[in-house]
């Protein structure tokens, strides 16, 4: 029960810092990193995988709704949460990570979270610039898009999931 | 049947991501920059509030900025009364042919309202930008008022709006155009102004005449063509960055740098046209052809 409120408190606290901070910093078309996806990286690896599919529905879902998208952001974060087993297969081999409660420090060597953190956040800005621009006319400007919002998400989501990982989730 | 029932239990999750996917994918496409815009005003009724609050402490730290644009611009308007003062006392002559106009009238010329808001929420990174202003249905703004600086440069329309706020399509929206013209060209030949999405400091004017007297550094100004911006006045868009002739060699292709910084807009003056109803109704009804179907009845 307590984690469960850990975990509502974490979904709120990424879409609040993502609607009204990371979506406010008016810097450059370029600039639109999207670190609420670090609440789909924490959930918990042996969480079933329905519940993951629908809690990453519900964020992008609550996402759309404050920032006006009409379906952009659930069709991007449900295709990472379906892609999530995968991913983690891909990058920690399949026997591991899936014991645990979640993505420990411990069972994960810091490589490969670094590994899928970063697969975690260019899938889903991939799927969901890729989707915004809705054109190949200007594919050069979305991967510039891709990159620059990328490099920054990563260090954000990076230092957000080890905050969570160390600090919260701990206790 | 239990080999079936197997068979979802096995693939209920691929079915399941297909569903949300689909049934998104079919939101997001039948969304139109007006959807968007309605889910945002929705949505600013609830977040609103604290996107108030956010604004008051960003706003707190360009006071000093924000007072010195308002001193030079109480200056210029000191300039213009002094020139009013001077042309008033002129027409003080002419005060009993003023008397005799119906007042009644005189309201009825009165075609456009203006009332000033400030901005509380931005984006320039979207595909189709919004801004969200302070003032909604409460203060007596209506979807399709003009949105200008207080310089006088474009900004958008509102497209939606809640009782205390309201959500403007910008200039840097990919849905969005309008028409421009060129100052200093005689032949007032016009062209249309859209985002390419690349730059937010940047729109492409295409569809120039190749005719036109345009050259980088020329100022571009609303065609006067829309219903939003007032009629008579030139609503400035930006400056002529770059000009080229199009793929055909028709007609030139302008970059036009936009007079407004869009993604640092803090005051705003809203322009209500009380005609645009009456107008666009009689527009819409001559290109539906249904005026003609009137004609015929009677």
């Amino acid at each position: 029960m307590q984690r469960n409120l850990t975990y509502v408190g974490i979904f709120l606290t990424l879409v609040l810092l993502q609607v009204f901070l990371f979506d406010n910093i008016a810097l450059s078309v370029y600039f639109h990193p999207l670190i609420y996806i670090a609440f789909i990286i924490i959930l918990p690896l042996d969480m079933r995988p329905v519940w993951v599919l629908l809690l990453s529905a519900l964020l992008g879902l609550t996402v759309d709704m404050a920032t006006g998208q009409a379906g952009l952001n659930v069709m991007s974060t449900t295709a990472v949460g379906f892609m999530r087993t995968a991913i983690v297969g891909l990058i920690c081999g399949r026997s591991m990570g899936f014991d645990d409660t979640i993505p420990s420090l411990h069972r994960f060597t810091t490589k490969n979270l670094v590994g899928y953190v970063v697969a975690m956040v260019v899938v889903h800005s991939a799927i969901y610039f890729f989707m915004e621009s809705l054109s190949m006319m200007h594919i050069l400007h979305t991967l510039l898009r891709l990159v620059i919002s990328d490099i920054v998400a990563v260090f954000v989501v990076w230092y957000i999931v080890r905050l969570i990982i160390e600090r919260v989730l701990k206790n | 049947m239990y080999k079936l029932i197997e068979f979802l239990r096995r693939i209920y999750i691929v079915v399941l991501f297909l569903v949300i996917e689909s049934v998104a994918l079919y939101c997001y496409a039948h969304s139109t920059y007006h959807t968007q815009a309605k889910i945002l005003a929705r949505a600013n009724s609830v977040v609103g509030g604290a996107q108030s609050v956010l604004y008051g402490i960003r706003h707190y730290f360009t006071l000093s900025s924000e007072n010195r644009a308002l001193a030079t611009r109480v200056a210029q308007l000191e300039s213009e009364l002094q020139y009013y003062r001077e042309a008033g006392a002129i027409e003080r002559e002419n005060q009993e042919a003023f008397a005799q106009i119906d007042s009644v009238l005189m309201e009825g010329l009165v075609q456009y309202r203006y009332m000033s808001a400030r901005v509380i929420a931005n984006t320039v990174h979207h595909r189709n930008n919004f801004i969200t202003l302070n003032r909604g249905a409460m203060h007596g703004v209506t979807p399709n008022m003009g949105v200008i600086t207080p310089e006088g440069n474009m900004v958008g329309y509102v497209a939606a709006c809640s009782d205390r706020y309201s959500v403007v399509v910008s200039l840097l929206n990919m849905d969005f155009s309008t028409s421009g013209k060129v100052v200093g060209d005689d032949h007032n030949y016009v062209g249309s102004i859209s985002w390419n999405g690349s730059s937010p400091y940047k729109v492409d004017m295409t569809e120039l005449s190749k005719y036109a007297d345009v050259e980088v550094g020329d100022e571009v100004v609303g065609s006067g063509a829309s219903h939003y911006f007032p009629a008579g006045v030139n609503i400035r868009i930006g400056y002529v960055d770059a000009v080229r002739e199009n793929e055909n060699h028709t007609s030139y292709d302008v970059v036009v740098r936009l007079a407004a910084d869009l993604s640092r807009l803090d005051n705003v003056i809203l322009v209500e046209n009380f005609d645009y109803n009456e107008v666009s109704g009689l527009e819409e009804s001559v290109a539906s052809g249904q005026y003609l179907l009137g004609e015929e009845t009677n």
